[in-house]
């Protein structure tokens, strides 16, 4: 999930205020640290002990494990609480967890999971391969009769999973499926306790019934308001690839809900607090001179960017997207939107994905290129700038996409730089409830859909691109491009991950040269504002922090 | 005063039964006609990647798929019944979470009312002591307070007095002083409202003639404050008061958002944002039980203080005042 779906408006009066008092807010800070001196990076010898105190700006929905493991919010709570299959780190590379190696058929129809021996939940239920079975079956098809959701991103193709003996497990599938080892390290798919998956509802929803493997167990939570986790002290299985192994270095993390973006930061600047979640963007370059860690992760998943509708006129002619493509000045929105912790974008797939190759020659600002692409389409400019053809103006609206906080600031700057190219653009922004019924990807209304989305391996490009195999068909154009066709479909249905790195970066560039999509920038999701007492943080693939390695050092 | 008693307490408290229950019904009506409903906006999130026949098949594990009469009928038949059915947001009973949040909540709502109530009677007696300039200056004090966003002095209380001072932790929600900084922040709005009233009633009741007849009798300003004109000014307030008890539940989300305390406040907030239909028709008829009563103390007290005032129904009342 790109933001909360419980993003409100704030009212101008209410944000100006709230601007007042974060200068204030700063000021004083500033102030009150200008003797302490500079301090953070070093790292020095890890210590064991000290509580932790991390402020986020909301505890999500329910906690039952299927419905919620994705969440933005509790993702970081099941990340210390559950252990996964395989590991992900932050670039994309997937690596041994619970399941020590894997085997595969030369089809990737069939998945041999070798697991961990001696690994236990924290009720004392071993984790072996019954445990993963029941796992894999609810992630796949959750249970209506107790409105428990399947896992959405988990391989639609999965067939089933069985026992071999207590530390192999069988999966299979309808179709090749490359991309089922790396979904194991997705912010679903985490394991939990067979006794807490056969619960009712309501009792799953009771967060303390959830029991996981992880490094920390919950010692205590209340709705919307904290968790409390305590460490696991005979936690002994950690991804090996991790500079910290054995159980976790401090005791106590305290996950308290301050919906208040101020008062989050303002704790942390004053040392109530280690961590604060989603800071301003704009605040972060302040924070960091004065001594604080920032951190910006990327999620692996596409770019922020629009799919363009092909059925969608003047959209069907190329010439057109490609000046779409070109006549946006993506620096520009890095400096007015962003800071320099966003990268623009190489391609539509974000740069840290595992195949993903620097296309952005292919789609680089050039607004005289973009104004001749258009020339040559036949679309003249008007007197007041805009362009016509035929008397029909070149129209575009763009629908921000309100998943991601940043979008409607994003697309204003858009649809100014496209009305100096001749594009007559309008901006229709709606609530996430109004967006999810009218504003969908392909529908003959919608001429550029803003994607937000991201997913841990890259076969779920060509799973959606064009409508085989029930995809998505997010340039309208079905499935007339042979070509696209051709390597979407490879690409989806690969079995071997060398040549469907081939075969990826030729879609990248035909998609980009044939203007489906305009990229615009990298998405970062979450953003961490960090005591300089806090050391060696982990992010992992999904850009959630990992305080299992970390440790707190004396100094404040 | 003991005749007509017993039905008009029957009528009061069968007022009170139909407006709980046109409460819980008017709370249906309201979040039905919004669109969507919070289990779906979740599922239609492109992130999360569900099928339309894996959403159709959650949407109908809620009934939600069902006709709107059909789902209020069930929601009240339950409602008659005591059963506050389960959350749509958190899949927990919700009598379960109200239970949770009340304690933090009457807390603050009482250190509120105690501190308004104070402020209320310091500016009051503050108005008619203090020497000129300070008294008349004290009386715009409460349009002031009344002007002043509640959030802005929560924020500003919290700047000081936790982040300035250090005086407690702004994340230690429980603690005395953040309790009593809330508490102050929603005071400070309550106690504008009885101030002004308060004022009010002791500018007129210092004006009647049994006034001018103290003072002739060569009582000072403060005996005369407290023997005589006190009683009756203080009486409005009653009133003032049992109706602030629901503008205290509805400045207690902000309140409760700024301090990042839990309680009702917070959990309205979170139910409206996500639409969560079972917990909002539950507080809002706990708000109409805790509205009906107190209105309803509030009129059974009335009488006791104040003879001139009878329960006798209209038609039949002789003059008595």
């Amino acid at each position: 999930m790109t933001t909360s779906r419980t993003a409100r408006r704030v009212p101008r009066a209410r944000r100006l205020v709230q601007a007042a008092i974060g200068i204030l807010t700063t000021v004083l800070v500033a102030t009150a640290c200008a003797g302490g001196g500079a301090q953070s990076a070093g790292s020095g010898t890890p210590q064991d002990g000290g509580d932790l105190t991390f402020l986020i700006d909301s505890l999500g929905d329910t906690w039952i494990p299927n419905n919620s493991a994705i969440s933005s919010f509790q993702g970081h709570i099941w990340g210390h609480v559950t252990d996964k299959l395989v590991y992900v780190d932050e670039n994309g590379k997937t690596s041994p967890w619970i399941a020590t190696s894997w085997d595969q058929n030369a089809d990737a129809t069939e998945f041999t999971l070798h697991l961990r021996s001696g690994v236990t939940f924290s009720d004392g239920t071993p984790l072996d391969a019954a445990a993963v079975v029941a796992n894999l079956d609810m992630w796949s098809k959750g249970d209506a009769s107790r409105g428990i959701q399947p896992i959405g991103l988990f391989p639609k193709t999965y067939k089933a999973a069985e026992v071999v003996d207590p530390a192999t497990v069988k999966v299979t599938f309808t179709s090749p499926t490359l991309g089922f080892i790396p979904t194991l390290g997705y912010h679903g798919s985490i394991l939990i306790s067979p006794k807490s998956l056969a619960l009712p509802a309501d009792q799953q929803a009771d967060l303390k019934n959830d029991i996981g493997s992880g490094p920390y167990v919950v010692e205590s939570w209340k709705d919307s308001d904290s968790v409390v986790l305590k460490k696991r002290p005979d936690y002994d299985w950690a991804p090996p690839v991790l500079s910290h192994q054995g159980p976790a270095r401090i005791d106590t993390i305290t996950y308290k809900q301050v919906s208040e973006q101020q008062v989050r930061t303002s704790s942390v600047q004053s040392g109530q607090a280690d961590v604060a979640y989603n800071p301003s963007p704009k605040e972060l370059e302040s924070f960091k001179t004065q001594g604080f860690g920032v951190a910006a992760p990327r999620y692996l998943g596409f770019v922020n960017g629009f799919a363009i509708n092909t059925k969608v006129a003047p959209f069907d002619d190329v010439k057109v997207r490609q000046a779409l493509q070109h006549g946006i000045d993506r620096q520009e929105i890095l400096n007015t939107v962003y800071t320099p912790d966003w990268l623009a974008a190489t391609s539509f797939i974000q740069s840290n994905v595992p195949g993903a190759t620097d296309h952005s020659a292919d789609f680089a600002f050039d607004a005289a290129k973009a104004e001749s692409l258009l020339d040559e389409a036949g679309w003249a400019k008007g007197p007041d700038g805009t362009r016509a053809k035929n008397g029909t103006p070149l129209a575009l609206t763009l629908y921000p996409n309100p998943y991601l906080a940043t979008s409607k600031a994003v697309d204003e700057l858009v649809a100014q730089q496209l009305r100096k190219i001749g594009f007559k653009v309008d901006l229709q922004a709606f609530d996430v409830v109004t967006y999810g019924q009218r504003i969908k990807v392909g529908s003959p209304t919608v001429p550029a859909y803003e994607i937000t989305r991201s997913f841990i391996d890259a076969g779920t490009v060509g799973g959606v691109l064009t409508d085989a195999n029930k995809g998505e068909n997010w340039f309208g154009v079905g499935q007339s491009d042979q070509k696209l066709t051709q390597l979407a479909t490879d690409v989806a249905g690969a079995s071997d991950p060398n040549a469907r790195n081939t075969q990826l970066d030729e879609l990248q560039g035909y998609v980009l040269d044939q203007g489906y999509f305009v990229p615009l920038t990298q998405i970062v999701q979450r953003l961490y504002l960090q005591s300089p007492r806090v050391h060696d943080v982990t992010y992992n693939g999904l850009a959630y922090a990992n305080y299992y390695t970390a440790w707190i050092g004396d100094q404040r | 005063m003991s005749r007509g008693y017993l039905p008009f307490a029957l009528r009061r408290a069968g007022q009170a039964v139909l407006v709980i229950l046109l409460a819980y019904v008017a709370t249906f009506v309201v979040i039905s006609v919004l669109p969507g409903d919070p289990v779906t906006a979740t599922l239609r999130n492109p992130q999360n990647g569900f099928t339309e026949e894996q959403i159709a098949r959650i949407v109908s594990y809620y009934g939600l798929d069902r006709p709107v009469l059909v789902q209020l009928w069930e929601a009240l038949s339950r409602f008659v019944t005591g059963d506050l059915g389960v959350s749509l947001r958190s899949n927990r009973p919700v009598a379960d979470m109200i239970g949770e949040v009340v304690p933090s909540t009457l807390v603050l709502a009482g250190a509120s009312l105690g501190l308004a109530l104070l402020l209320a009677f310091g500016i009051a007696f503050g108005v008619r002591y203090l020497p000129r300039p300070f008294g008349p200056a004290l009386r715009s004090v409460p349009s002031l307070f009344l002007s002043v966003p509640g959030f802005l002095v929560g924020l500003l209380l919290i700047q000081i007095f936790s982040f300035g001072l250090g005086l407690f932790r702004a994340i230690d929600a429980d603690s005395p002083w953040a309790t009593f900084f809330a508490a102050l922040t929603l005071g400070v709005w309550v106690s504008a409202q009885v101030a002004e009233v308060l004022i009010a009633n002791l500018d007129r009741e210092a004006e009647q003639d049994y006034a001018g007849v103290a003072r002739a009798r060569g009582l000072g300003q403060a005996r005369l404050l407290l023997r005589h004109l006190l009683k009756p000014s203080a009486l409005p307030v009653v009133t003032v008061l049992a109706v602030m008890i629901g503008e205290v539940l509805g400045g207690a989300v902000i309140t409760e958002a700024v301090f990042g305390r839990t309680g009702l406040g917070s959990l309205v907030e979170s139910s409206v944002a996500s639409q969560d239909l079972p917990v909002l028709q539950a507080v809002v008829s706990l708000a109409a039980v805790v509205f009906v009563l107190v209105n309803l103390l509030a009129d059974l007290v009335y009488p006791l203080l104040d003879p001139r005032v009878t329960v006798v129904r209209p038609e039949a009342r002789v003059a008595v005042a």
